[in-house]
């Protein structure tokens, strides 16, 4: 039995044990006693010392604390609610946040192996995209040693099933996919690819739980039976279970072999086309692979499919870029970024909390005193007084900390409570989250409750300095919360009530897609002109015009440059000479294209002030190399694939007759563009049946662009809402505490016939600096980290006066209000009765 | 007396045979001519370490005085600690005389 051991039995022999040494101390004596001696000292100490030696005495205090510490809480039931409350909202949106980018981006994706997932991207120096060729995917998979497997997704737009007047989402996927992920099928099979890598295979679609739900309700005879999809049939072979996991968040209504996808996509040549970027790569590293020898074979065989394929590579510097896979998301550089900046918001919101409940324990404090200078007389020392007062502040942080679990649970549940949630998620905070709360925790209990323990423990809690640093904590950081929060309702507002510069209203986008089709630039030129001389006849279509990059489209292409010093964003768009009128953007100065013209170039209007400022744009020539594109006109600014940067400035060049298969027609239609949905689909059947274009109304496009960033506003604005309260109810509690605190002083000053003015600046003086250091600290801190945020603040500087002006002029507001309502009962004090007591 | 020389000798008193608490510090006490008298308040936090350590254990038997009390007892992991802390004390005093003799 060796020493530990015997140890953890005394742990739990203690009773028993204390008892035998009692009773051998008391043998003890009475022998010694027998003999003459009585000088036997103080059984309980020595007892005391002797069960040191069992090394549990740590223990036995911290029960003590501990219940000490309950009794305490219990009986100031206001206090304890108050706080709980205070770091419950603290620690609850820290943990709710962290919950989110665990589910994103940490808890892995529940299928088999899912550390072994990775996503393979193309990238180079200055170019980058999700997607690849899948002749160069085929490629890789054929070629990798350091890939046990490769699996491609091929996203493509909505498709109709049998009837149906809305098109449904799908993919296009290897045969490997579902049993690579260890899915099983709910009812009947899934791809496999031994029967379904082949393009002779029998058509067939797997439909997702969902779908197979609502659109099939649930009955299991779907199996077998033939569907059509976009016209073509296929037979039902399977149904996905309710909490399919898929790869990168994608979870289309169903699935279909990509073998076959010539045949649902009539005339694409996506599977044979070296330079059509279409399909998400993702593979599973071979065992005992690691990240960087997988990069490095792939980048060998970039370098080789260079010499056989010199169209499939961009250049010199591409090669594929290995990230995580086996989780919710794909996690980009910039969405850490984005993470980083939530977590800072967040943790002020803590470091308000913490701040705040810090002053309430000081200035419990010193309503403790009589109790604390008891303990310490009868011989306390300052450890272990310090150490039950921290004892306390981490009961209070771990009642806390489950408050807040609560709220953060709650929070998730709203969020998956969203429609196209995928089913396995869970709002159950998994042990990640947890460690995540613990850690909180001690952290939020060594803030708030670490000055106030020092001091008491040295009897210095009449001491003014911490408890004004704390008050300019809080109004720091509150003041940051404030002034993020103005900037990004003011950012709102800037999109709302800022005219985006085309008429969106009345326009709808038809993306015939044609060259997925296969067409050629002749045939799609036909087509194309076909289709508008035939909307024109529509009743209430007014003007249509084609564009290669339509409105909020799926695709955006855009390039970083700088003029004069500035960072520009800008946006390169094709178009036919028509569309400025029909998209309803004002033409400044100039002309739009003449039919059929060349190396012309249309600039927006802030392009051309930055890049020739006072001069006139006109006839100035724009590129690189030996053919120049000369300015011929000016249009206004629209930004119609970055809404509300006002960074981004368009370039728009002439389309050419190689561009037509790439071309979208948007058409400007008086009344609600959704009416014309019905006559645009009989166009499109009877000009092909098989391309079945994709129509959305921009309105509808722009209104969703707006929700989503009042949303984002609304919720920082609630945050800072809580942080500000908080901070004037932690205010509030301050001045009450110093007013009774210096109830005799006032007294005297006022017995004396102190003016009420003067009795206010007595109490609030020891806070004035406090708040202007706090404002100061706040809005310097609130400047410098905003320029972060200057990706989501579309059209609103980062220094933006008003939104400053506002978010300090509440602040202000709040500040004053909790420090003059509980001052005031400074001035209602009954002097004679004040001065009589005591 | 040194530090740590107490656990040694309550080892050597227990060499003899098992004894209760007030038995030991007795021996010591008698032993030592009346020299040395063991505090009660440092033998029974001794003994408790020496017991964690493992070198003694504590059986239930009579005192003298009918008494039911604990008699401590030396274990073999006791004995062998009594050997090595002597040879070591017995080095420690030998080196100590040689210095108080020749310098």
């Amino acid at each position: 039995m060796g020493e530990l051991w015997r140890r953890i039995s005394y742990l739990f022999n203690r009773r028993r044990l204390d008892s035998e040494l009692a009773s051998d101390m008391e043998f003890h004596r009475e022998m010694a006693a027998r003999e003459g001696r009585n000088n036997f000292g103080n059984t309980l100490l020595m007892r005391e010392r002797s069960r040191e030696a069992w090394g549990w005495t740590w223990l036995d205090r911290l029960l003590q604390d501990l219940h000490y510490g309950a009794r305490i809480l219990v009986r100031s039931p206001g206090f304890t609610i108050m706080a709980i409350l205070v770091l419950g909202i603290g620690i609850g949106v820290n943990v709710a946040a962290f919950s989110f980018f665990d589910m994103v981006a940490l808890k892995p994706l529940p299928v088999r192996d899912a550390a072994a997932i990775v996503r393979l991207e193309r990238r180079s120096l200055d170019s980058y995209t999700s997607e690849m060729a899948y002749p160069s995917f085929a490629f890789y998979r054929d070629h990798a040693r350091t890939l046990s497997t490769a699996m491609a997704v091929l996203g493509v737009p909505p498709m109709q099933i049998n009837d149906d007047l809305q098109p449904t989402s799908a993919s296009f996927v290897t045969p490997n996919y579902f049993a690579e992920l260890g899915t099983p099928a709910a009812y009947g099979r899934l791809f496999t690819p031994a029967l379904d890598s082949s393009p002779a295979s029998q058509p067939s679609v797997i439909l997702s739980y969902g779908l197979w739900q609502h659109r099939f309700s649930s009955d299991p005879s779907i199996i077998g039976r033939t569907i059509y999809i976009g016209k073509r049939p296929a037979t039902v072979i399977g149904i996905l279970p309710y909490d399919f996991a898929s790869l990168g968040g994608q979870n289309p209504a169903f699935w279909l072999p990509i073998a076959q996808q010539p045949y649902f996509i009539q005339g694409s040549k996506v599977l044979t086309d070296w330079k059509d970027s279409s399909v998400r790569m993702w593979g599973r590293l071979a065992p005992r692979v690691s990240d960087k020898a997988a990069e490095q074979e792939l980048r060998a065989l970039t370098r080789q499919l260079k010499k056989q394929h010199p169209e499939a590579v961009w250049d010199n510097n591409e090669y594929l870029q290995l990230s995580p896979g086996g989780h919710l998301q794909v996690m980009q550089p910039r969405m850490y970024q984005a993470a980083a900046l939530v977590a800072v918001l967040t943790l002020l919101i803590l470091a308000v909390s913490c701040a705040n409940l810090g002053g309430l324990m000081l200035a419990r404090a010193v309503a403790r005193e009589r109790e604390m200078g008891i303990r310490i007389a009868i011989g306390a020392g300052h450890a272990r007084i310090f150490r039950q007062l921290f004892t306390e502040s981490l009961m209070l942080a771990s009642l806390g900390s489950i408050a807040g679990l609560a709220l953060g649970y709650v929070v998730m549940r709203v969020l998956l409570s969203f429609p196209d949630t995928p089913r396995w998620l869970s709002a159950m905070p998994d042990w990640r989250v947890l460690l995540f709360a613990a850690v909180l925790t001690f952290l939020a209990a060594t803030f708030f409750g670490l000055a106030p323990a020092l001091q008491i423990a040295r009897q210095r809690q009449h001491k003014t300095i911490v408890r004004q640093l704390l008050v300019a904590a809080q109004v720091a950081a509150s003041c940051v919360l404030l002034i993020v929060a103005a900037l990004l309702v003011r950012a709102t507002q800037h999109v709302i009530y800022t005219d985006p510069g085309f008429g969106y209203e009345q326009l709808i986008s038809i993306d015939p897609q044609l060259g997925k089709h296969g067409y050629s630039p002749e045939a799609a030129r036909a087509y194309l002109q076909q289709m508008q001389t035939r909307l024109h006849a529509v009743p209430g279509i007014s003007s249509v015009s084609l564009v290669r990059l339509p409105p909020m489209g799926h695709t955006i292409s855009n390039s970083s440059v700088q003029i004069n010093g500035r960072d520009v964003t800008l946006y390169p768009n094709w178009v036919e000479s028509g569309f400025f009128a029909t998209m309803g953007i004002p033409l400044k100065t100039g002309r739009t294209f003449l039919p059929g013209e060349k190396h012309a170039v249309i600039v927006s209007e802030s392009f051309a002030r930055q890049q020739w400022p006072g001069l006139n744009p006109l006839g100035k020539q724009i590129g690189e190399g030996a053919t120049k594109d000369t300015v011929v006109g000016v249009a206004g600014d629209a930004h119609i694939n970055a809404l509300n940067d006002d960074d981004a400035a368009e370039q728009y060049w002439p389309a050419q007759p190689d561009d037509m298969p790439g071309m979208v027609v948007v058409a400007r239609a008086a009344g609600e563009p959704g009416s014309f949905t019905p006559a645009v689909k009989s166009i499109s059947e009877s000009l092909d049946s098989k391309a079945l274009p994709e129509i959305r109304q921009i309105k509808l496009l722009y209104r969703e662009n707006v929700s989503r960033i009042e949303m984002i506003a609304t919720a920082v604005s609630a945050i800072g809402i809580v942080a500000v309260t908080m901070a004037g109810i932690g205010l509030i509690g301050l001045v009450a505490f110093t007013v009774s605190q210096r109830t005799k002083e006032i007294a005297i000053r006022i017995a004396l016939g102190a003016k009420p003015v003067a009795v206010l600046s007595a109490v609030l003086r020891q806070f004035s600096w406090p708040v202007i250091l706090g404002l100061l600290l706040g809005t310097t801190a609130a400047a410098v980290g905003s320029r972060l945020l200057r990706v989501v603040l579309y059209g609103v500087s980062n220094l933006d006066p008003i939104g400053y002006a506002a978010a300090l002029v509440v602040l202000s507001a709040i500040v004053a209000v909790a420090a003059l309502l509980p001052a005031r009962r400074a001035l209602r004090l009954d002097v004679a009765r004040t001065l009589h007591y005591d | 007396m040194p530090p740590g020389a107490l656990p040694m000798l309550i080892l050597r008193v227990l060499q003899s045979g098992s004894l209760h608490g007030y038995a030991i510090a007795q021996r010591i006490h008698i032993l030592s001519s009346e020299v040395i008298a063991v505090e009660e308040g440092l033998l029974y936090p001794t003994l408790q370490k020496m017991l964690l350590k493992g070198w003694v254990t504590a059986d239930w038997g009579t005192s003298e005085t009918n008494r039911k009390v604990r008699f401590y007892r030396l274990t073999l992991q006791g004995r062998a600690q009594l050997k090595a802390e002597m040879a070591s004390y017995d080095r420690a005093t030998q080196a100590i005389q040689d210095i108080l003799r020749t310098a």
